[in-house]
């Protein structure tokens, strides 16, 4: 720009020197004057191509560098594109139409359920109908050897047995949720005949090392599988007969707590202690008061053992042993003028085996699939006399109950979400009380065929329909039978339960 | 006397405890043995199998056959996952009916939930399905995170091999370089059956990728000079021979397809069950029925698990074809690993879908 002016200014200056009328001197010194300006033009002329080039130069040089930099830049994703791949991945996840307002929904939503418990709610509904006078829930409580012969038990059988008509059989409510790196928990609340009470409280650990676990709180022994299970998990409606008679419509449901190891065997062999309170009225019961000594608590041990072989897949078998030691105490009406009148005082124990065995056909919907389980249990009650009002030679004298008894089911899935099954149940082969006065009863053997047919619209509910035959043998010598019908819908609302083996 | 018994009786003794301890220190002691990989499905398997390499054993729960949805939680395979140093699920709720079991009954703290051996292979995968809004099961079995049949899409296939392989870094970090290199090699071999091995080989695979995803791939293989240099030929692999059938509409059995037929651009124009794990009704039959008759469509793509008659039913009123394929690894005794898969499939549908109505029934 400096140059292109001085060039203006200069040739200015000549034009006017031009244009001007002169002298001789003045001319002579105007042809020097003009030899030095054509001097200074010339110079000037050299000074712009010199900087004319510089500036061609730099600018070639700035092209080459803009050159080599897109080119860089081009071939920026070429060195990575495995890079360039993952963005575009990201990309095109973030542009999914199911992204915008619901996404923020749904996260809001997962992290309300994943700073909540799981929560499920199962409703158990039955219709149930049978041929006897005044309901099998009467006669449960007479079968003989099992049970008390005193009136209160009676009345304890027949509350927690089904009405003629329609049953709300139960309502669980099940809550559950990890409680931190070390433990899970979970409780499930039932509503049963009026009353809402806590079946199951359980913490249980997750961080022992070596296979152990440990348990506590309020839980349904896991010594046998009908046992631990609910009974809307069940096969059929009702709990199997020696299960009933000897744990009562609860099952063996206890306070204690229990450590279990999985042995590191390359098959599954889980091993199992439970030390409880011993609250069972049916088998371990503590009565205490004026006439019995109060045992302090744990007053009951459970111990088992579970074996699974490897099988092929489809084929799942799990075996059991069990057995068990704890307290008892009965007090018994002798004359039966409503007042208790002697006392008892000892030990039961309980043992046996079960089994299951689970076939998963290559068909849809549990079409082929099998289930046969069965254990056999046999109990002993040992008690001594500890006081008799009306009989005291008696006092210290033994009185022995030993009772027996299985069960034996089939479950086939004919359709797809349709089963059917068929379960026989028998107790009291061994059937024999040994009294204080050294006479003995030998009670008769009590057996119940049932056969169901279930059908499960969606794995959250299930309608079925059994039918049961029994011919039970009563404290009082007699026989009774009789034919049951139930009709029954389970629905499962809240989170996923997925059951155990 | 005495003493003499008992020095007799500790000289015997000894070497029995010294041969008692060694036992045990062998047995505490870590061995350099290959890491141990459970996974839920065989298609995971066949991915960390190809990313473990000489460095993994890996097992799965699932056969092949087996429909993941509905597996029985097994004592055995507790036992599987409890000797596990790497627990693999397919994750998105797939084994939601069985997985927590398994894992409680491990007792393996590790492979649970959030434990530094648990893989959730879904963590990275493109997604579809994701229900925007409530989801309740009047609608059946629908998973809340999404269709978790991804693995599908041998892009997802892909994206699960990568975070295999982070995983396996972090638990093995001496065998990484491997690790690494295995992936590498699985993605190569990968892009070669997806692409082609010409083009994948001169444009590399992720850059396919990349094209496809942004939907630029046709035009970019329009303008490659056609002069038959090495690399420049026609779009091969499973996408060049799914391609004539881009568009064509097809009826599945469950909702397990939506990956592939996304991938290669099908077109589901109905399920066979009326939600998701419902059987199929007959009303429900008969206007998928007649969808098929009005959209002509040519094939029925099931899983061997399903009952084939109601496909085989809608088959023969229209002329379609029934494709029973498997969905998994091991579904078939010739699927062996994750690309034997997909060219299984690849072949099954394309061949329905070439050739004309058997019968010409309207």
């Amino acid at each position: 720009m400096g140059i292109s002016i001085r060039i203006l200014l200069l040739s200015i200056v000549l034009v006017c020197l031009s244009a001007s009328p002169l002298t001789a001197e003045e001319k002579g010194a105007q042809t020097d004057a003009l030899a030095t300006i054509q001097e200074q033009i010339r110079e000037l002329k050299e000074q712009m191509t010199r900087e004319r080039r510089a500036y061609e130069t730099k600018l070639q040089e700035m092209e080459r560098r803009v050159e080599t930099l897109s080119k860089k830049m081009a071939e920026k994703p070429e060195a990575d594109p495995e890079k360039s791949l993952e963005g575009d991945i990201a990309q095109s996840t973030a542009d999914a139409p199911s992204s915008g307002p619901e996404t923020v929904w749904s996260s809001v939503g997962s992290a309300i359920q994943s700073m909540n418990p799981e929560i499920a709610v199962s409703i158990d509904t039955l219709y149930y109908n049978d041929n006897t006078e005044n309901g099998v829930g009467e006669i449960i409580g007479q079968v003989g050897g099992f049970g008390h012969a005193d009136s209160h038990e009676e009345d304890h059988g027949h509350a927690h047995y089904f009405d003629k008509g329609f049953n709300l059989r139960l309502v669980e409510l099940y809550l559950g949720a990890a409680v931190d790196p070390y433990f899970t928990a979970y409780t499930t609340l039932g509503y049963h005949n009026g009353i809402f009470e806590v079946e199951e409280a359980v913490f249980q650990t997750t961080c022992l090392p070596a296979g152990f676990q440990v348990k506590g709180g309020k839980f349904l022994s896991d010594f046998s599988r009908i046992n631990r299970q609910h009974p809307h998990e069940w096969d059929f409606v009702d709990r199997p007969l020696i299960s009933a008679l000897v744990f009562g419509s609860h099952g063996l449901l206890e306070t204690g707590a229990q450590l279990s190891w999985l042995a590191p065997t390359p098959f599954h062999l889980l091993l199992g202690l439970e030390a409880a309170q011993g609250d069972n009225e049916n088998t371990f019961n503590n009565i205490g008061g004026d006439h019995l000594p109060d045992h302090s608590g744990p007053r009951l041990l459970v111990g088992w053992l579970k074996c699974s072989p490897n099988l092929p897949n489809r084929h799942g078998l799990q075996m059991g042993l069990f057995g068990s030691s704890g307290k008892n105490q009965e007090t018994d009406d002798g004359n039966e003028d409503g007042t208790e009148d002697h006392w008892l005082d000892g030990n039961s124990s309980f043992w046996g085996a079960d089994f299951v065995y689970k076939y998963d056909a290559p068909k849809e919907h549990g079409q082929g699939d099998w289930i046969v389980q069965g254990e056999y249990l046999y109990r002993r009650i040992d008690l001594d006399v500890v006081g008799h009002d009306l009989n005291p030679a008696l006092v210290g004298r033994s009185l022995v109950k030993n009772q027996d008894g299985f069960y034996i089911q089939g479950v086939y899935g004919f359709l797809p979400r349709w089963r059917s099954g068929l379960r026989w149940d028998m107790a009291g082969l061994t059937n024999e009380d040994r009294y204080p006065t050294g006479n003995w009863d030998d009670f008769g053997t009590s057996c119940r065929f049932s056969g169901m047919v279930d059908f499960s619209p969606s794995e959250f509910s299930r309608l079925r329909f059994q039918t049961s035959y029994g011919d039970w043998a009563l404290a009082d010598g007699n026989r009774e039978d009789f034919w049951q019908v139930f009709v029954q819908a389970i629905v499962n609302i809240g989170a996923h339960g997925a059951h155990g083996f | 006397m005495k003493m003499d018994k008992s020095i007799g009786c500790s000289r015997l003794l000894w070497p029995v405890v010294i041969a008692f301890m060694a036992t045990c220190l062998t047995w505490t002691s870590p061995r350099a043995e290959p890491i141990k990989i459970i996974t839920s499905t065989t298609d995971m398997a066949a991915i960390a199998r190809a990313v473990a390499g000489r460095h993994g054993v890996v097992g799965s729960i699932c056969s092949g056959e087996e429909d993941p949805h509905f597996i029985q939680a097994k004592p055995s395979h507790m036992v599987m996952v409890r000797d596990a140093d790497l627990w693999i699920r397919v994750g998105m709720d797939l084994e939601i009916g069985w997985e927590g079991p398994l894992l409680d009954g491990a007792r393996n703290m590790d492979i649970r939930v959030g434990g530094a051996r648990h893989l959730d292979a879904s963590e990275k995968v493109m997604r579809l399905e994701v229900p925007a809004g409530r989801v309740t099961r009047a609608m059946g079995d629908v998973h809340p995170q999404g269709n978790p049949h991804y693995w599908l899409d041998p892009l997802n296939a892909r994206i699960a091999a990568k975070s295999i392989a982070n995983r396996l870094c972090r638990i093995e970090p001496k065998h990484a370089g491997d690790f690494r290199k295995n992936l590498v090699l699985f993605r190569e071999s990968l892009d070669f059956r997806m692409f082609g091995k010409g083009l994948a080989t001169k444009y590399g695979g992720a850059r396919l990728w990349s094209l496809l995803l942004k939907g630029e791939l046709d035009n970019f293989l329009k303008g490659l000079p056609k002069d038959g240099s090495p690399g420049n030929e026609n779009l091969g692999g499973w996408l060049g021979r799914m391609k004539p059938f881009r568009g064509q509409k097809i009826v599945v059995y469950h909702g397990s397809w939506i990956y592939f037929t996304n991938r290669f651009d099908l077109v589901v124009i109905a399920e066979m069950e009326p939600k998701p794990g419902i059987p199929p009704s007959p009303s429900h039959l008969s206007r998928v029925i007649e969808t098929m008759k009005a959209e002509r469509v040519k094939a029925v793509i099931m899983e061997p698990y399903y009952n084939r008659k109601p496909a085989d039913l809608a088959a023969s009123r229209t002329g379609a074809r029934v494709v029973i394929c498997p969905l998994s690894v091991g579904g078939a005794p010739h699927i062996k690993d994750y690309l034997t898969l997909m060219d299984n499939m690849v072949d099954q549908i394309s061949e329905a879908l070439q050739t004309e109505f058997s019968q010409n029934k309207p």
